[in-house]
């Protein structure tokens, strides 16, 4: 018996520091540029870490950067592992039901089909195409829905791992978010291009947050507030997506 | 319904993939300082967690390979039975199963165990995850504990097969020398440590340099748990990049990267090999000439 207190009590004392919630953990993919990526440095860097390490100043909160997969993002969240998600996770319905997020830092983003140029897919009826998403995301949801029945759809674990397989010419199209999409298809010199329409899904970009949290959301909400107010994230947008926006300042 | 249709590669992207040519020396430096960019160094550092492992999950592997043959060799039938339903049993998962098993079980038992003393009814109301039972019981796992973990599952699979190799090699002793020992006035556990486990390194050193190897390429597993080890560096530094602001653009270089890893374990592997050769010289020191190799 007195060593099986004396185990419980090693095991308690092995374990309590990790209890301390005395800094807030955000955890990111590290994989969705400009979004969130990491530097030659081998740190986290891009628009959300900015944009959270802005958040945490105004708040005056301790922060600490954690990389997580993104298929095991959320499930990690409800267990406790962090505290909050920026990992241009957009707000939907169906997120909701399982976690809360903060107000929007980043308006709703069209998401966007690519190709290679001039690969003339018929987008009235798309049939027969290989078409890549990244799992778990709201584009993977929506093509599964609207074009499963007739094309195949392709999930990737990352999004440059899709865009790879549409460069060696494994993929017709991609649909991802356009504001990912965009300096790619800049950058390939015409190579690549938009093709069909733009669909409208998710309600922006926003901070995930356990539902419980209800004082952590309040304080980050509170945070972009004044961030938005001030011009911080307009110009943050801008910095890291060519020049878009302004969409919350005045 | 999946059919493969090759869609034109798309030249110009390719040609954007490529990095820009310039002289021999100027792409030397580039490269130079691309491989000890700060995203390699840890890459490099990396490596560590890889040796760490398999030096702790080996030692543990013996541990509880000893451990096993003494239970399988005990006059009592229930430590018996212990001893070769762990050599059995655990021999037949899958390593893989296993190393997900283990550290997620270990966690939760610990959390369950912490949560009957920590957790007040409010708290375990107010919880809105299936686990763990209250927010304040989450034990959050980082690259030390989860290694430790590791090393535990390690030793704890691979001391089923070492198990084996010393149950068998206890047994390949020559029983004159056990005798001999007894006769020269040895109590029973001189004649244990002095002259049966002693002997019997020469008869296991070469099944455990098997299970010395299969830890040791079981070491790649460590992403599996979360550690950033040398495989998830590979497939990060090795994943394609697209824009000039996150760094160098380049196609998917995996392959690469996976390619420094072989050459990684296959040094491993020699090493190994060699080592091994110097302890079997040593252990075999006076034994019978014929078992030495």
């Amino acid at each position: 018996m007195k060593k099986t207190m004396l185990a419980a009590a090693a095991v308690l004392a092995l374990a309590t520091p990790a209890f301390a919630q005395d800094t807030v953990r955000i955890a990111t993919e590290g994989a969705y540029a400009p979004w969130n990526f990491l530097n030659d440095a081998g740190e986290p860097a891009g628009f959300e870490i900015d944009l959270g390490n802005a958040i945490c100043e105004t708040a005056e909160l301790s922060c600490e950067w954690i990389i997580n997969d993104w298929d095991s993002i959320i499930p990690n969240l409800l267990a406790g592992n962090y505290d909050l998600i920026m990992a241009g996770m957009s707000i939907t319905d169906e997120r909701l039901e399982t976690i809360n997020f903060s107000d929007n830092y980043f308006p709703p983003d069209p998401s966007k089909f690519v190709a290679a140029a001039g690969a003339g897919l018929d987008f009235s009826a798309l049939s027969g195409a290989r078409v890549g998403v990244q799992g778990g995301t709201i584009q993977a949801g929506y093509a599964e829905e609207n074009l499963g029945g007739a094309n195949t759809i392709v999930t990737f674990s990352t999004a440059d791992q899709a865009m790879a397989d549409l460069a060696a010419g494994n993929l017709d199209t991609i649909l991802a978010d356009g504001a990912y999409l965009e300096p790619v298809v800049n950058a390939s010199n015409g190579a690549l291009e938009f093709v069909g329409e733009d669909v409208m899904i998710g309600g922006g970009v926003g901070a995930g947050v356990r539902k419980e949290d209800t004082e952590l959301k309040a304080t980050v909400d509170e945070a972009l507030a004044t961030l938005k107010a001030d011009g911080t994230v307009d110009a943050l947008i801008a910095q890291w997506f060519d020049g878009m926006g302004p969409f919350f300042s005045e | 319904m999946t059919h493969f249709r090759t869609v034109k590669p798309l030249p110009v992207l390719q040609e954007m993939l490529q990095p820009r040519k310039s002289g021999m020396f100027e792409d030397l430096a580039f490269w130079l300082g691309y491989i000890t960019n700060g995203k390699h160094l840890t890459w490099y550092a990396s490596f560590q967690f890889t040796i760490y492992a398999a030096l702790l999950g080996g030692a543990l592997a013996v541990v509880f390979g000893l451990t096993g043959a003494t239970l399988k060799n005990s006059r009592f039938f229930v430590l018996r039975l212990v001893g070769s339903t762990y050599s059995s049993i655990v021999r037949g998962v899958p390593d893989v199963l296993f190393f997900l098993f283990f550290p997620l079980a270990f966690e939760q038992g610990v959390e369950w165990l912490v949560s009957t003393q920590v957790c007040s009814p409010e708290a375990i109301a107010a919880q809105t995850a299936p686990w763990p039972p209250c927010r304040e019981a989450n034990w959050f796992l980082g690259t030390t504990e989860y290694l430790l973990l590791a090393s535990v599952s390690l030793g704890l699979v691979y001391g089923a097969f070492a198990t084996n190799v010393i149950h068998g090699a206890m047994r390949a002793v020559p029983a004159g020398q056990l005798e001999a020992a007894r006769a020269y006035g040895m109590s029973t556990t001189q004649v244990l440590w002095r002259v049966h486990i002693r002997q019997m390194w020469v008869y296991a050193l070469p099944g455990l340099s098997n299970v010395w190897m299969l830890i040791v390429k079981a070491t790649s597993l460590l992403s599996l748990l979360q550690i950033a080890d040398i495989v998830l560096w590979a497939d990060r530094l090795g994943a394609p990049n697209f824009l000039p602001t996150v760094g160098l653009v380049h196609d998917d270089w995996r392959w690469r990267y996976y390619l420094v890893l072989f050459v990684f374990y296959i040094l491993v592997t020699w090493l190994s090999e060699r080592a091994f050769e110097y302890l079997m010289r040593r252990t075999g020191r006076g034994i019978l000439s014929e078992v030495r190799t």
